[in-house]
Order: C-alpha cells, then structure tokens, then sequence
C-alpha cells in the first residue's frame, strides 16, 4: 500500500471515508499525525439534540394515559426516523469521523431499539459521549440507560419476580460472552439488578422497595451485592476486555482474529482501565494494521456504504422516506438494529436482491437516476396495495471526482480512479471492459462514468 | 402446454435431485386474529368477550360441530370440505413475546424466545443441500423486494424478486453482464470478494432461469386482482412451469387490527382465501396439487378480549393452516384453544411451532429435521 492508500484504509475504518482531496490534503503528513488529527477532531463530544424532552410538566407529575403513550409511540416512530436521517447526515458531513465510526460501532454492540425516539436520542447521546473514554464508565451508564432497561425488560426484573432478560445479555453480548458465566450466574446478578427501573420521566431510577437486599453468589463470591458490583466484578474479569478487543479488532481490523495481537491489546487495554481511545490508537498505529491483507476485506454495511457514497458524489434523495427505505432495503436501519445481538454483519448483509440493489445504485445515476426498491412494510402500517410505482430518484453530484482528475492523462485516469474507489485487490477487474462502457465526449463525462461503473462493481463494496 | 425438456426436476443446472415436493409458505404479518378465522361459534365466553368484534351466524360457515369458518374464507372452507385443509389449533411457543418483530424473527428462524438465531429455518434447509457448486438462489424464493430472515442460510441464501422481468432486467445490466455473468467461481478462494463474485453469478443465472420458466405458462384462472393475487398467481405459474424451486414465501401485511378490525380483516382474510382457493384450483387443472403443500402462519394471534377500539391486541397461540392435495389427515387437527384456561388473558399454546416445522421437514421434504431446527421436535402427523 502507498501512503495514499493508508490514508484511505485509516479513513474507511477510522471514518466513513476521505474524499480524494481529503487524503491529498494530509498526503505531506506522517501517519502518526494523522492519527493525532483524528483524535484531536473527535475529541469534544457533541450532542444529537434533535429532539426535545417529551412530556408536559403536568403529565410528569401524573403520569400520561394508556392512549397518549400509544400516541407517543406512533410519533415517536416517525421521530426515530427524522432521528435516523439527521445521524445519518452526520456521519456524512465528517466533523468528527472517529467518533461518529464509534459511536455507530456502540450502537451495534449495545444494540437497542424502543419505540420511544427521545429515548434513543438519550442512549444515542451517552454512547458518542462515552465512545472514546473508558469502556468502564460506558458499560455503567448503557446499564443505567432508560431505553436499554426498557428494551431488556428490566423494568419487570423485581424482587419476588427477578428477569433474567438483562443479567443473561450484559454477560452473553456485552461483556464476557457466551461460556465464560454459569446459569446460576445470571440468576444472581438478575437478583442484584432488581430494581433498577424508569420513572415516568423517562429517566433511570433505584426503587429500592424492589431490590432484593439479600446475600448472593458471583462468579463464585458471596455477598450482599449491588447492581454496580456485579458489573464491577465483570470488568474485573480480563475476559471482558479480550472480548471488547477481539470484537473490535474483528469490526476495525480483520473478520479473522489475530489471537497473539488480541491478546496483546487487550493486555493493554485491560490495565489502561478499559481506555478506548488507547486500544484504538494502538490498533492504527500498529504497522501490521496496513498490511495488505488488513485492507479491503470488509464488507461495508449499508450504513457505511450509503455514507460513503454521500461523501464521494453527495448521494442525495428526492425524499427522506427513499433514504429510509434504502436502508431498510438493504438490511441496516440506524436505531432498528434486529434484536439485542446487532446486525450480523460479514456476508449476512449480502443476498441476490441486497446485491443487485448494491450494484444498480451508482450505476442507475448513469442512466435516469431512477431505482426501484420497496422495503417490507412495517407491521403496524395499515394494509394498503402496492401499485406500481416508478422508484425513488437518486441525486448525485460529481464534482468533487470531476474536479480531483480533471489533469489526470487519458492513459492513467482508470488506475486514478480505481485507485480511490476501489480498496481491495483489482485483479478481478475487467479493464479494457469497463473502459469501453466508459467512453464519453467529454473528460468529464469519462470520469463521471468511469467512477459511477467502478462503484457499481463488487470490489466498491469492500472496505 | 409445458415443453418436457423443461418440466424434469433435476435439469439444466445439475441440481441435486429433489423428491418434487413443493412447499408455500404464507405468513399473515401483523398478527391475524385466528379467533375470528376459526369460530368456536358455540362458545359463550367467545360472545362474551368479543361483543362488538364477534363474528355474527349469518357469517359463518359451519366445519364441525364446534367450529365453524368467517365466511370471508369460503374458498378455505371448499378446500376443508374437499379434504385438503388441516387446522391445527393453538399453535405457539413458550415464553410467548408480544413484539411483531421479535416474534416473527422467532418464527423466521425457528429459535426458542431467549435465543437470537441468524439464520432462517428454510435458509438452514438450503444449507443442508448445497454442495459446492450445486447450490442455486431459485431453490427457495420470496415474492418480494427484499429477502427475510427465513430464507437466509449460512451458505445459501433463497432470492427475492416480485416479478421476474423486472429481476431480469436488473441482473443483465452491460456492466453486470461483462464482470459477473460468465464468472467462474474457485472453491479455494475464501475472501469477501470471491463470495461477491460468486452470489452475483449466481444470481444472473437464477435471473435467467427464473425468468426463461415464467414465460412458459400463463394462467387462465381468475386470482384477486390485488398485490398478493399477483403474487400467488406467479407462484402457481412458476410451480406448473415446472421451476425447481422447492420453496416459495410470501407475505399479506395488515393483520395488525387494534382498532376498527372487522372491516380490514374481512378484506384481508377474503384476498388471502380467495388467492389460494384460486392456485389451488390451478395446481389441480395442471395435476400438480399433489406435489404442494401451503403452510399459512402470523406471528402470534389476538387477545381473546377485544380491546375498547372495536380491535384485538398482541395475543399469543394462534392456529395454522396446512393446505394440499396430500395430506394424511385433515380436518381440525386438534380442539379448539379452551377460552377458560388463558394466560394473561392469551391463549396457551398447546403445540409448539416447530412441531409443525418438523413434521413438513422430515415429512413432507425428507429432510433431516432435527439439524435443521437445531433441536429434536416431535413431528405431527397431518402428512
């Protein structure tokens, strides 16, 4: 790889993506210091504050009616899908790429998805302020967090009536994983966690007249633990900071785990006292994490891919409801992850018509702009027959792409251009193939096709 | 008339040799009220609790002599009367959940409630026949635009296309048709990038070969002209042209009734009995009805106390309807869900889910059940 492509192997991981002028600006700079960009950019946190607090001083003191909070919850749909738009935009306007990448990559590790938006805004807000500090403190305040309470049920999770949802997830997903807690684990720390509940302000609340006081075993010692001692006694565990790393390292690195350089970051970042920022760091400052093999050989998620492209040619739509739907389509909606797992990633996120969409979304701004895709409809939409609509209608602007290779000579321009778009090995592309479909009358108009064929291929949608 | 070069199971494509057998699947999304489908018309705690949403006499089609059908699904009674529907009643799984979502993932992927299985149980079906180069998209297909859970393997995936001119079209593209098309995979080649390139050279020839079969027969019978007539219409052409696709899925959205629901849910059980009645009567005509059974399922059923907006909300057990030219038994499977023993205020299941699954699996596509539902489940015997 050429400095160039680091810079853009960094970005893609660290970020959605530089454009080339991006990369071109930093060109003159070592990595080290780019790395300190990235950092130094994401280092203030900023809150998504979309959404205003939803309840009436009346309705706090009272409580709201059965009817007003269905109303709440059906508008609180559509308020999760403004929400989803405007963190989408986010991530693509790129003020702060690493945190935005972390915050995302949080939201798929403590997946969670309540009907009430305002809510996800509050756990949204939590994971970007805690997304480069320690895992530690995140994991105490995911616990404490009212949609995540609500989405396992802790809500329900009372002395004489302990469930279990939350104690099996925390150590199943979030922490430890599957085989490293008994049965008789989660029962307990289900005991310890009694109590912990939302209050009709939407926020979280000790109700001490449901928590069960009494002596409990953990991991195989006794006592009269709280909630935050059970997860202290978890990241206590070195397991906990081995399955952060070999999650991250899997996510930000390679599918194929590393043990020998997993074991070696999580050393670290179990006695830096669970420091994000320093096992990331470590990670992209590592010489290994350029190496060949360690580049594009992830396939992007459809968030990613969707950012990257508003990045490169300001994919835009002529409605929200197409951007909506594209991600529906293509199996990642931002705030409606599957179920507490997170969406399984890998080759999940590729089947015949998931692909077909994939490679038809460049390659239809070539021709009309128009694309057909219809998401399945949400179970509480009214029954309505589908007529034959003509499809959503895609805005691009090439500019950036344009105005980056205007100078490059006809005889280099593909490499150019593959070169930015394309991360992994180019041997399976068909040049001569795609040159010819890309003749054009004008420079232009070359590269516009030349890069619209290139993103429509299967080598654009590894990162 | 359908060419006999065409008609073989095995052809072209050197697909391992299935036994012929076709399933349908049909899920109702939204949760159907099974309740108002199936009638325990002599039973007063059913009046009791539903008098504004109770289905009235002059609706109702008696099928035994508790049980009578809404009268919006009279083709499914014809198919009753005829022998060729089962109704399994209170159909479920323990630990009900009472969110769409989490309840048709659970569904999709045959998993208990506290387990999150990313594949589909048919995906995991086409799992176990793939075998390197043997495994095609077109073995299990969705009219959709986008695939669900259920049809997804670790291996393969099933494909997705609501009309099979429009798939074409989108899978021949210059620019697919000089990369992808001609692909030759290597078995060898483990990375991301192989995997593209293999599904989308598989997808363009399960695009050819879809499309090449839904020119072959054009029905003659009349099908609801509605979205989900469409749909089923396609099917039936595509089974009676002699496609080797052994599994089809297909949704009717809408069930979700919490108020106001008689009107929606007439209109909707009319199109879903209408439909079937219909391929049924097609399938017969072309002497396939023999080679296909139809699973129909919703996520979970309605509460039996109808709520204050003239509607049902979440409920639990729901019955399931087995439709085909040869089943073992048919008839009402089992009683009628007992209204006096509730959870909740829901039914209590008295079969669980899989047990149905197991019994189309092993049963009806000689498959290994227990693989494929990851656990044992005793079959029931309506095949």
């Amino acid at each position: 790889m050429n400095h160039h492509q680091k810079i853009q192997h960094l970005y893609l991981r660290a970020g959605f993506g530089a454009t080339p002028q991006e990369v071109q600006s930093m060109a003159a700079l070592s990595l080290d210091e780019i790395i300190g960009k990235l950092f130094e950019g994401s280092s203030v946190p900023a809150d998504l504050n979309f959404m205003k607090y939803p309840l009436s001083k009346k309705q706090e003191r009272k409580g709201a009616s059965a009817f007003k909070i269905l109303k709440m919850i059906l508008q609180s749909r559509r308020e999760m899908e403004d929400l989803n738009i405007v963190w989408l935009n986010r991530m693509a306007a790129a003020k702060a790429p690493l945190r935005e990448k972390m915050t995302f990559f949080w939201h798929n590790h403590f997946a969670t998805s309540v009907p009430f938006g305002f809510l996800m805004q509050v756990q949204n807000n939590t994971l970007r302020n805690h997304a480069l500090g320690k895992f530690s403190e995140l994991l105490h305040a995911v616990a404490k967090d009212p949609a995540m309470i609500i989405y396992l049920n802790n809500q329900q999770n009372k002395k004489d009536a302990p469930n279990e949802n939350f104690a099996r997830e925390v150590m199943e997903l979030f922490t430890l994983g599957e085989g490293n807690y008994s049965e008789k684990d989660i029962k307990e720390a289900a005991r310890a966690f009694t109590g912990w509940t939302v209050n009709r302000k939407g926020q979280f609340q000790f109700n001490v007249s449901e928590h069960d006081e009494g002596e409990k075993e953990f991991l195989g010692i006794k006592g009269k633990f709280s909630g935050e001692d059970i997860l202290n006694f978890i990241l206590g565990q070195k397991q906990t900071a081995l399955f952060i790393t070999s999650k991250i390292y899997g996510e930000f690195v390679n599918g194929k785990i590393h043990q020998d350089r997993v074991n070696n970051l999580a050393d670290k970042f179990f006695k830096s006292g669970y420091d994000i920022s320093l096992l990331i760091k470590n990670i992209f400052s590592a010489e290994w994490f350029y190496d060949d093999e360690n580049a594009g050989n992830k396939i992007s998620s459809p968030v990613e891919l969707i950012v990257r492209c508003k990045r490169m040619i300001d994919l835009q739509f002529d409605d929200d409801v197409a951007l909506l739907n594209l991600q529906k389509a293509l199996g990642q909606v931002l705030f409606f992850p599957p179920n507490v797992a997170g969406w399984k990633g890998g080759s999940a996120w590729i089947d015949s018509s998931s692909l077909l969409l994939r490679l038809n979304l460049a390659q239809s701004l070539l021709h009309d702009g128009k694309i057909k895709y219809r998401p399945k409809p949400e179970f509480e939409d009214k029954p309505v027959d589908e007529s034959d609509d003509d499809g959503y209608r895609l805005i691009s602007d090439w500019a950036l792409l344009t105005s980056y290779f205007i100078n490059v000579p006809d005889d280099s321009l593909f490499d150019s251009v593959a070169a930015c778009l394309i991360q992994c090995s180019r041997d399976k592309i068909k040049r001569a193939e795609i040159e010819k479909i890309s003749n054009a009358d004008s420079k232009e108009n070359r590269i516009i096709k030349l890069a619209a064929n290139l993103m429509s291929l299967p080598e654009f949608q590894l990162i | 008339m359908v060419p006999q070069f065409l008609k073989s199971a095995s052809g072209r494509m050197g697909i391992r040799k299935s036994n012929g057998k076709i399933l349908v699947v049909i899920q109702l999304a939204g949760g159907n009220d099974g309740l108002n489908c199936v009638v325990p018309f002599r039973n007063d705690l059913y009046y009791k609790n539903r008098a504004a949403i109770h289905i009235p006499d002059n609706e109702l089609i008696q099928i035994s002599d508790d049980a009578a059908l809404n009268h919006n699904l009279s083709g499914i009674a014809e198919l009753f009367d005829a022998g060729n529907l089962c109704i399994i009643n209170s159909v479920g799984y323990p630990n009900p959940n009472r969110s769409h979502f989490r309840s048709m993932d659970i569904w999709q992927s045959a998993s208990d409630e506290n387990q999150y299985v990313q594949t589909g149980w048919i995906g995991r079906m086409l799992d176990a026949n793939c075998h390197s180069h043997q495994c095609h998209p077109h073995q299990a297909v969705e009219i959709d635009d986008t695939l669900s859970l259920a049809l997804k393997g670790e291996q393969l995936k099933g494909m997705a296309f609501r009309n099979p001119q429009m798939l074409k079209k989108t899978a021949s593209t210059p620019l697919i048709n000089s990369t992808g098309k001609n692909y030759e995979a290597d078995a060898a080649d483990k990375s991301y990038l192989e995997f593209l390139y293999k599904t989308l050279a598989e997808t363009t020839q399960s695009a050819d070969y879809i499309y090449a079969k839904s020119k072959i027969y054009h029905s003659k019978i009349q099908y609801p002209q509605n979205d989900f007539g469409k749909k089923i219409k396609l099917i039936a052409e595509l089974i009676i042209s002699g496609a080797e696709t052994s599994v089809y899925y297909v949704s009717l959205p809408g069930f979700d009734t919490h108020v106001f629901q008689k009107g929606t849910h007439a209109r909707l059980l009319k199109s879903y009995s209408d439909s079937l009645k219909a391929m049924c009567d097609d399938l017969k005509s072309n002497n396939r009805f023999h080679d296909v059974m139809i699973l129909t399922f919703s996520e979970f059923g309605r509460r039996v106390k109808e709520n204050s907006g003239k509607g049902t909300d979440h409920g639990t057990a729901n019955n399931v309807f087995i439709a085909g030219g040869a089943l073992k038994k048919a008839g009402l499977y089992n009683p009628l869900p007992d209204l006096t023993n509730l959870e909740e205020g829901d039914l209590k299941f008295r079969i669980d889910f899989r047990s149905v699954y197991s019994a189309v699996l092993s049963g009806w596509m000689n498959e290994d059940s227990e693989k494929i539902l990851l656990s044992n489940f005793d079959s029931l015997d309506f095949v």
